[in-house]
């Protein structure tokens, strides 16, 4: 026996068919107590099927889902003690604001005037204090958007679950929103897990990211270490975007690209690899930059040929195309006179910042 | 938004289709504007000119006990078949729209049925089961037989609009802890309720109408549409027309304003938000 | 471990079959039961004004050999055929009108199209009497302006009036397939085609009409299932010297007390509806946009 408390939700080994197609294959993952989780991934890789999972929605085909250390599974969604922000915010039409937002609350048989003290509470922590007559035809998106966070969240949830809750706002509110969605993620200290294919957001809003593709978690990592060390080739892809050469791993510690060793990779980057190994080596544009042919590269260097120059103002990406035929980008500061178009030049990068994943 | 015409060509083609549709909408319009004016002609037999108008074949109509007779009965008989194919309609479209079931084409080919089906083909099989009910000739089988026929269009109607329904409102509801009952009534029900009423007006005015089937379970009982039948073989009194008018005048007013209604409701809710 | 998996889908399923259960009997006891009835008579024999349980084809051959039922056959089915392509003809421009140039009118004009359909059937006929008859407003007035000098005889009482008829009855139902496929026509669809260089013609004929398909053959199906087998029509407009495939089932039964001969037309009846539907089940489907 031990005195921790249990994860707030544990997903365990949890597959989902539907018939003869496989829409989640094994997933397991934990998110601990007060932890904001995000579930990244690119449309129809099972993330939302995941979420309503949780939510009471869908039910895993084998596999458990507990939440707070107890089981859920068959559990009709009304029973379970989450919350859910929709991704078209499903605000009744029938209903004012403030009716919405009390809504959870009288289903929990709490009393009216608590009833009224929280909601009005709510509101204000939403900031829309004096809307609570309004009908929901007569505010904006964003506020929309809102009054769904704080419908959810006035029930004080063990777990609240937002389906891409950002996803139908213009970039300028989604910003506003990532910040106050933090802000009161860290205020009350509830679970929140999320669902989005926004890198970016996810990036921003979450303190560990589960990239699925495929039905399958590719990686379950803080933020940070998903962008530094991604684990999969599909991670480094989706999060941040990334150069993939695919290369083998030669005898003595080099790497083979077409079959010949790449220059300036050290032999420890591929020290525990066996030859023949197919890989492919990682880095970000934003690591690599371009020199004339025949200069002397500090680091890894390959040549490529320029098929573009995209400028940007600060940052102009150098699209160059390898021997293989794939694309290798620099994103360079702007200042920086660009290659020409169509000529051969050396991308190289710092050895550190660039690693190996399997193919 | 309708897209405005703008070269002179495509304003031609749009003055050339209102003069199309304004003719439509005559034809739609002239046999009931006949009917209600020859409700007004004082000669015994209708026919032009036009010479005195007289509001006395109301009255007349009003006195006739065989008329009001058969429009109270068909007005009772069309309210308990409204109700009871708004009952059993509306758990079957939820459940078409909202649930996974099998044998779904089955399912709906059961509902589509009996509005595809002759309705005379319909009627006459219903005579040879009441054969062995021939207690439930008349009243109870002209019911059970408009019944059939209206849950199925009652049915149909519901489905659809079910299917804009947003399914979110519904899982919405049961995420903060409602229970299927409490979705039901505090959800479902104030957001269908126009649909429903709809509904319920178009089955009754249906039931109200219908002719053929009942005329041939009904018995020796009489409605309206029956009793005009008989009459349209004789020569037709013209308070036959008084009354027609108004039933028909009401009809119209039924359906144009339910379905204004609905389509004024139905915004709300809709999946695609218009704003 | 696995605490229940699935209960929630039974739960599921209990509240369908619970809510689709009451339908279901309904429509198998007064609908499905009463065509079997009428299947099983169709090969009974009648003696003496009396059914005797038999299985029979002659009902059937007499259908295909007896004169005067294969005329009616005949004629029901020209009728129908005439009544959906004269309602397409006419409800297209309409339907068109409504969906794309109607504007704010849009909803209004629908729901009055849509609106005489739902008056009894008895009414709308003795409307049209009012018109076609010999006395009647169409001839009446003909004869004042002076364009005829004897009333027209054909326009009552003949397969004429019963067109008209049925024509003014099916048209509000073949407006409404229509207009739901051409309204979901987007308007850049056709605009993009303008932009490609089709005239308006071009236009239409490329996108607007192959998109508008599914809802032009619905309301086709259904005019002519609903043409095929209506009763109150022909037997008001039509006058009696020719028959419809109705109006012979309806003498057999009624007059003649022949039930298994009349039952055996309906079943050709319901075979020649049902086999239409199967066969444009796909534009159905289409049409609704769902699986039907």
């Amino acid at each position: 026996m031990t005195n921790t408390k249990p994860p707030a939700v544990e997903i365990d080994a949890i597959t989902k068919s539907y018939g003869e197609t496989t829409a989640i294959r094994g997933v397991s993952m934990d998110v601990r107590d007060g932890e904001f989780v995000t579930i990244l991934g690119p449309s129809g890789c099972g993330k939302s099927t995941l979420l309503r999972m949780i939510s009471g929605f869908a039910e895993p085909t084998t596999g458990d889902v507990r939440i707070g250390g107890k089981s859920v599974v068959g559990l009709a969604p009304y029973k379970r003690d989450t919350a859910m922000v929709f991704q078209d915010y499903a605000l009744f039409p029938h209903r004012t604001i403030a009716e919405n937002i009390a809504f959870g609350l009288r289903m929990r048989k709490v009393e009216r005037a608590e009833i009224a003290r929280r909601v009005d509470e709510m509101l204000a922590l939403i900031n829309l204090s004096g809307y609570g007559g309004r009908r929901v035809s007569e505010i904006s998106g964003g506020q929309a958007q809102r009054v769904a966070l704080g419908r959810a969240l006035v029930v004080r949830p063990s777990v609240l679950l937002l389906d891409e809750p950002l996803g139908a706002l213009d970039m300028k509110l989604r910003k506003q929103m990532q910040a106050e969605l933090k802000k009161i993620h860290r205020e009350l200290g509830l679970t929140f897990v999320a669902v989005t294919h926004d890198q970016e957001e996810a990036l921003t809003l979450s303190d560990r990211i589960a990239v699925m593709n495929a039905g399958s978690v590719e990686q379950f990592a803080d933020p940070e270490t998903l962008y530094r060390r991604p684990a999969t080739r599909f991670v480094a892809d989706f999060v941040g975007g990334a150069n993939l050469i695919d290369a083998e791993v030669g005898p003595a510690g080099a790497l083979l690209f077409r079959g010949l060793p790449l220059s300036g990779i050290g032999s420890d980057a591929v020290k525990d690899r066996a030859i023949g190994d197919k890989v492919s080596l990682v880095v970000r544009p934003e690591c690599v930059a371009t020199s004339a042919l025949g200069g002397q590269a500090p680091g890894p260097a390959i040549e490529a040929m320029v098929t573009e120059v995209l400028f940007s103002g600060a940052v102009q990406q150098i699209v160059g195309r390898l021997a293989d035929g794939s694309l290798f980008v620099a994103h360079e500061q702007g200042l920086k006179p660009p290659p020409e178009r169509g000529s051969t030049v050396l991308f190289h990068w710092d050895g550190s910042l660039s690693w190996l994943v399997a193919r | 938004m309708s897209a405005r015409p703008r070269s002179p060509q495509e304003r031609g083609g749009f003055a050339l289709l209102s003069l199309y549709a304004v003719l439509i909408y005559l034809f739609l319009y002239l046999p009931i504007a006949v009917i209600v004016l020859f409700a007004f002609d004082a000669k015994p037999i209708p026919g032009l000119p036009l010479d005195t108008l007289t509001t006395g074949w109301f009255v007349e109509a009003l006195r006739d006990q065989k008329l009001t007779g058969s429009l109270l009965t068909s007005l009772r008989l069309a309210v308990v078949s409204a109700i009871l194919s708004t009952l059993l309609a509306m758990p079957a479209a939820m459940v078409l729209a909202w649930l996974p079931i099998r044998f779904k084409s089955l399912v709906m080919a059961m509902v589509l049925g009996p509005v595809v089906l002759p309705q005379l083909v319909l009627g006459l099989g219903l005579v040879i089961l009441l054969r062995s009910a021939p207690d439930l000739v008349g009243e109870p089988a002209i019911i059970l037989a408009h019944t059939t026929i209206t849950s199925s269009y009652a049915t149909l109607i519901l489905y659809s609009r079910f299917l804009g329904f947003r399914r979110s409102y519904i899982e919405a509801a049961m995420n903060l802890g409602a229970s299927e009952l409490v979705v039901f009534r505090e959800v479902i029900l104030p957001l269908v309720r126009p649909a429903l009423i709809s509904v319920f007006m178009l089955a009754f005015t249906d039931a109200f109408g219908e002719f053929v089937v009942a005329w041939f379970v009904a018995g020796f009982t009489e409605t309206l549409p029956i009793t005009i039948w008989t009459s349209l073989r004789q020569v037709i009194s013209p308070k036959v027309y008084a009354l027609s008018s108004v039933i028909i005048l009401v009809t119209l007013a039924i359906s144009l304003v339910s379905q204004l209604w609905v389509i004024r409701q139905t915004r709300l809710t809709s999946k695609v938000q218009t704003s | 471990m696995q605490a229940g998996a699935g209960s929630a889908e039974k739960r599921r399923r209990r509240f369908a079959a619970a809510g689709i259960a009451p339908l279901m009997l309904w429509q198998f006891v007064f609908f499905v039961v009463p065509v079997i009835l009428l299947l099983v008579i169709s090969f009974w024999r009648t003696r003496n004004y009396r059914m005797v349980p038999d299985f029979t084809f002659a009902n059937y051959i007499a259908v295909f050999t007896n004169g005067a039922m294969w005329r009616a056959l005949l004629l029901s089915v020209q009728t129908a055929a005439f009544v959906t392509i004269a309602c397409a003809v006419l409800a297209y421009p309409i339907a068109y009108f409504i969906a794309k140039k109607a504007g704010r009118l849009k909803g209004l004009l629908l729901i009055a199209v849509i609106a005489p359909f739902w008056i009894s059937i008895v009414m709308r006929v003795a409307a049209w009497r009012l018109l076609l008859g010999e006395n009647g407003v169409i001839n009446q007035s003909l004869l004042s302006i002076g364009l005829i000098d004897q009333p027209l005889g054909f326009l009552l009482y003949s397969p004429v009036a019963t067109s008209i008829g049925l024509v003014y009855a099916y048209l509000p139902l073949y407006v409404l397939p229509l207009y739901a496929s051409i309204d979901a026509i987007e308007d850049n669809w056709i605009a993009a085609a303008k932009d490609l260089n089709a005239g308006p013609m071009r236009a239409f004929w490329e996108v607007t009409f192959p998109l508008s398909l599914p809802g032009l053959i619905v309301g086709a199906v259904f005019c002519f299932i609903f043409g095929l087998g209506e009763f109150v029509t022909p037997a008001l407009l039509g006058g009696g010297k020719q028959l419809m495939m109705s109006q012979v089932i309806q003498d057999q039964f009624q007059r003649r007390l022949d039930w298994p001969a009349g039952a055996a037309i309906s079943i050709v009846m319901l075979v020649i509806v049902f086999a239409l539907l199967a066969v444009s089940m796909k534009w159905f489907r289409k049409a609704s946009g769902e699986k039907l």
